[in-house]
Order: C-alpha cells, then sequence, then structure tokens
C-alpha cells in the first residue's frame, strides 16, 4: 500500500502541489487526471523520489529552491526521505514522461538496463512476459531505442519499468502523442499488467477518455490541488469531468 | 491539516530591485546608488589596484590577471551565450600574441598600432581557422579548439619559423610603467562592459537562441552559422587582445603563449566566478591567479593546493561567486508558514 498525505511541494514561490493526498492499494490502478502544470508530473516526482534529486540538482546550481513537505509511506514504511534507488528497489517503479529511454541501445539491451537488479530467473521471466505483452517488441529486439516509433518507444518504456519488478508502477503520460489505436492497445495491456501480474498502476493522463475505463480509482488534480476523487464509475458519470476532461 | 510547526523559506525580490527597475530608477538618488554602486565599486576597484598594490611585482600580477580576465570573458561568452565549449583561450591568445610580435619586431609598427591590427586580424584568422568546425557542437567543438594551440606549437617548433623555440624577442614595451598597468585593466572593463551591452541586444538574443535550440533557429528562417561565426570571431578578437598586450608586457613571444595554462585557468575561473554572468569570469581572475601566485611558496606542492580549491569550491558552491552574490542583491529571503 502506497499512500502519500498532505504533500505540500513548492518551486520557489509557486506552489506544485498543494494538500495532496493519494492512496493506492495492492492490485488496483488509480488514475490521475489533470491539465498541463495541474501538477501531475510533480506528484510523480515526489512518489518516486526524483523530486529529492531534483531539489538537490537546483541547490547546487543555485537555481530555484524546491521545498516538499508532507509524507509519504509504504507498507506502513516511511519512506519520505528515501532516494529513488532505494524506492525502485522496494518496487515503486517510475515509467516517465516523454519516454526517456536509452536511445543508443537496442531494445533488449534497453530492457536488460531495467532488469539489472533482478534475479536471473525473475529476469527471464519478466522478459517473456514483456515480449508477450508487446508482440511488436519481440520483432525489434536488435533495433536502436531511438529509431523505434513513438508508440514502441512508450512500450519499450514500460517494459523497461516491468524488468525492474515493481510492486507499484507509476505511469507517466504514457499516451503523450500516441495515435488513439496505441492508445487503446496500451491501455489493455497497463490493465493485463495489474491483473496477471498482481502490480499496482498509478497512471496520469491529461485525456481521460481512453484511460478512465480501467481504473479503479481516480483522483483531479486543478492547479496543484487534488478538487475530485471517487472511483472509476463515479468519475465517468460526473458532467464537470465530462466536460473538462473528455472533450464533450 | 494543521501546518503550524511547518516552515518554509521565502525568496523575494528586494522592493528596492523592483522599483529600480524600469525608469523609475531615476526617482531617487537610493535607487540610482542600488544600481550604480556595484558597477562603481567594480571601475574604480580596478583603476585603483595599481596604485594600492605594493611593488612591482604585485602590479605585473595584476596585469597577468587581467589577460586571464579577458581569456575567460570569452570563453564565458562562447560557453554560456553561444553554446560553443571553447578549451582553445591559448590557441586565441598565441595568434594575437604572435601576429604583434611580428608587426612589431619585423615591421616597427608601434603598440598603439600593433594591439589592435593583432586583435582584428587575429580574430579573423582564429574565425577563418575555426570555420569548419562551427557547425560542430559539443565535444567536437572543443576538441578541435584544444587541438589549434597543441599543433601550431609543434608546427613552430619542427618548422622553426617565428623565431622556432627562442622565440621573438626585441619588442617595444609599453610606452611607460603607467601605460603597461592600465591598458590591461582599461580593456578589460571595456570587454565586460562592451560585452554585457551586446548580450542584451537583439544580437545577444540571437545568440542565446542559437545555444538554447538551434534547430528551432533554423526554423525561423535564420542562418545559424553566420551567428555563430560572428560570436567566435568577437570572442577569439577578445582572446587575441589579450594575447597581444601580453607579449608587449613579456617584450617577448615564443611558444609557451600556446601553454595549456592560457585555455584550462580562464574556464576554472569562470567556474568559480560563476557561468554566464560575465563579471563572475572576470573576479575568478582576480582570486585564481594571485592565489595561484602566493603559493608559489609550496614550490612543487602549487598545483596540489590549487586543485584543491577548485575541487572544494565546485563541490561546495558550483553555482558560483557571482551568481551567489547577484542573487543576495537582488533577493532576500524569510521563513513562512506553510
Amino acid at each position: 500500500m502506497l499512500e502519500a498525505r498532505d504533500m505540500m511541494v513548492f518551486y520557489e514561490n509557486m506552489v506544485g502541489l498543494n494538500n495532496v493526498s493519494l492512496s493506492c492499494d495492492v492490485n488496483r490502478i488509480v488514475g490521475v487526471f489533470g491539465a498541463n502544470s495541474a501538477g501531475k508530473s510533480t506528484l510523480m516526482y515526489v512518489l518516486s523520489g526524483i523530486m529529492l534529486d531534483i531539489r538537490k540538482k537546483e541547490l547546487m546550481a543555485g537555481g530555484e529552491r524546491i521545498s516538499v513537505f508532507g509524507s509519504i509511506t509504504y507498507f506502513g514504511q516511511d519512506i519520505t526521505n528515501l532516494k529513488p534507488s532505494q524506492r525502485a528497489r522496494k518496487g515503486i517503479v517510475l515509467c516517465p514522461e516523454r519516454r526517456r529511454i536509452f536511445t543508443e541501445s537496442s531494445v533488449l539491451e534497453n530492457l536488460k538496463i531495467g532488469g539489472y537488479q533482478a534475479p536471473k530467473a525473475r529476469f527471464r521471466e519478466t522478459l517473456d512476459y514483456v515480449f508477450s505483452l508487446f508482440p511488436d517488441l519481440g520483432k525489434l529486439k536488435k533495433r536502436t531505442g531511438g529509431f523505434l516509433s513513438g508508440g514502441e518507444q512508450q512500450m519499450l518504456a514500460i517494459g523497461r519499468a516491468l524488468m525492474a519488478q515493481p510492486t507499484f508502477l507509476l505511469l507517466d503520460e504514457p499516451l503523450l502523442g500516441l495515435s488513439p489505436r496505441i492508445q487503446a492497445n496500451l491501455m489493455r495491456a497497463t490493465k493485463d499488467i495489474c491483473e496477471t501480474r498482481g502490480i499496482s498502476v498509478i497512471i496520469t493522463e491529461q485525456y481521460a477518455r481512453p484511460v478512465l475505463p480501467i481504473v479503479d480509482y481516480a483522483y483531479i488534480l486543478e492547479n496543484g490541488s487534488a478538487v475530485l476523487e471517487g472511483s472509476g464509475q463515479e468519475m465517468m458519470n460526473n458532467e464537470d469531468v465530462r466536460a473538462a476532461y473528455f472533450g464533450m | 491539516m494543521n501546518r503550524g510547526h511547518e516552515y518554509r523559506k521565502e525568496r523575494l525580490d528586494r522592493g528596492i530591485k523592483v522599483r529600480s527597475d524600469g525608469l523609475y530608477s531615476l526617482m531617487s538618488w537610493r535607487e540610482l546608488s542600488y544600481l550604480t554602486l556595484p558597477r562603481l565599486i567594480l571601475i574604480c576597484g580596478l583603476l585603483l589596484l595599481p596604485v594600492i598594490v605594493p611593488g612591482m611585482y604585485w602590479q605585473r600580477v595584476i596585469s597577468i590577471v587581467c589577460i586571464y580576465a579577458l581569456l575567460a570573458l570569452s570563453f564565458d561568452f562562447l560557453a554560456y551565450h553561444l553554446g560553443l565549449v571553447c578549451l582553445g583561450g591559448a590557441f586565441f591568445l598565441g595568434t594575437g600574441g604572435y601576429i604583434t610580435a611580428v608587426l612589431n619586431a619585423t615591421f616597427g609598427l608601434p603598440p598603439v598600432l600593433s594591439i589592435p591590427i593583432a586583435a582584428i586580424a587575429g580574430g579573423l584568422i582564429c574565425t577563418l581557422l575555426l570555420l569548419p568546425c562551427i557547425p560542430l557542437r559539443g565535444v567536437y567543438f572543443a576538441i578541435v579548439t584544444l587541438m589549434y594551440p597543441l599543433f601550431f606549437d609543434r608546427l613552430i617548433v619542427a618548422l622553426d619559423v617565428l623565431g622556432g623555440t627562442d622565440g621573438i624577442m626585441g619588442i617595444e614595451s609599453f610606452p611607460g610603467s603607467q601605460a603597461q598597468y592600465y591598458v590591461p585593466i582599461l580593456l578589460v572593463l571595456v570587454c565586460l562592459f562592451g560585452m554585457r551591452r551586446l548580450v542584451n541586444t537583439d544580437m545577444g538574443l540571437m545568440f542565446r537562441a542559437v545555444r538554447d535550440n538551434d534547430q528551432a533557429v533554423r526554423a525561423s528562417g535564420i542562418n545559424i552559422n553566420i551567428y555563430k561565426a560572428i560570436g567566435v570571431f568577437i570572442a577569439s578578437a577578445m582572446g587575441c587582445l589579450s594575447g597581444a598586450c601580453l607579449v608587449h608586457i613579456y617584450m617577448w613571444a615564443g611558444i609557451s603563449l600556446l601553454a595549456l595554462d592560457f585555455s584550462i585557468l580562464p574556464i576554472a575561473a569562470t567556474v568559480i566566478g560563476g557561468s554566464g554572468t560575465l563579471v563572475g569570469p572576470v573576479l575568478g581572475c582576480f582570486i585564481l591567479v594571485p592565489i595561484s601566485e602566493l603559493l608559489r611558496a609550496f614550490g612543487t606542492l602549487r598545483i596540489v593546493f590549487y586543485a584543491l580549491i577548485l575541487v572544494a569550491f565546485i563541490v561546495v558552491r558550483s553555482e558560483g561567486l557571482m551568481v551567489y552574490a547577484q542573487r543576495k542583491y537582488h533577493q532576500f529571503e524569510r521563513w513562512v508558514k506553510v
């Protein structure tokens, strides 16, 4: 169980997250929706611990001061000050926005890097699972990451995150700039990840329509605050949500 | 949720900074002095330095500092306003130095003429030589600029041209010791304020755009290579100017002008002083060069202490002194309740 309580993030004097609480149970899909600058990526950085890295980098370079308040617990253990690498080893793995795959390495090498910490048997097993989940990737094992299409890159990014043996998978805008068909494809895969592997997924997206049908619980962020939350069905039926995040 | 016990530090612009941003700075003496005082301190400080420091030796050091400051200024401009990391400060310095040496020793031109000619001709030569690698970015440009001084160093020795290993001797000094001290200082001031003016013009905007995203600049229908070439010319002319001054101070030009010191020390000064600020590198030189002189007492251990100081600076305050100082000057901090 991953739980963030009263998270507050300031970028210098600007509020990035305002008292946002989020919890995700085991074997659940949680959606976080919001427009640009709503704080979705900030929330992902906070959960995965990358925010601590960014904060340190900014401090060293004399950039903006980032202040983070609130607490994050993971199965009852306080992980607020844990480094991102330690969190990943515990099972909180981020699949970053804009994919960030290793463009100079081949598909197989990308996956190997992701699964570097995993035991050998687990590694083989997960690799097979990734290729069964995304059959397209299986045909492109030797292809250099940079030469993949946007959709294939996103599949590769999710695959790489899966190789790190997550218990909680954080998907930051996985549908960015993809065609509706690939979007649907990826959402099916996400559902499969949750159902067959028992991995919880927290997924952020701007456009809720392809995502909302598969989520168990959803949060709506606006200007850094969580303005609305409820089960996926409740959200589907909410007129305001439909107007703002469904484009209808 | 009660956050009564949690505080965060807030950073705000000082009122006086906001007031003196526009035309309103002419409102009162306080606002005026807020703007002009730091500049006045810099100008007066630099001009007074030759008078304050004790003895010929330290006056000489000040002149050398100014030479390095010009090189650092050119590095900072190229790296942080144009995106070209140039490791060839020695190349600029050597080109300028040798041109002024030939002009002065062979053709008998006085320093008044030979220095400006060396700066402009040297700038043109350097730009022409770097022209093939101007479209390159990042490490490629850096490597090429690093290789040029080594290349010319070996060439001069092997072909025994331009005085070979002995160098060119019999070069006129500056007319009078006052000129020798004040010409480099004035040049630093003119270049510093000139560059600051330049980077705030439309052309400076162009340079920064090329640094940030050359594809987007190309997409706007602008030839980026022309702007890069102009930038390289400005920076290399500044480097050549420093070389020309150095030769007239030493009254000698040799292959030590192409030594690695002249490429590396300005970079270190830029890092310490605060990259991208233009004033920072100059300040960095005024810290680093005298320190390296003071450390002469340690003999061969000098480099060890020097490296330690550098590493400590980078680890503890990698933003640079000037960035830090500017922030403290323009902004204040206070604790506020979350």
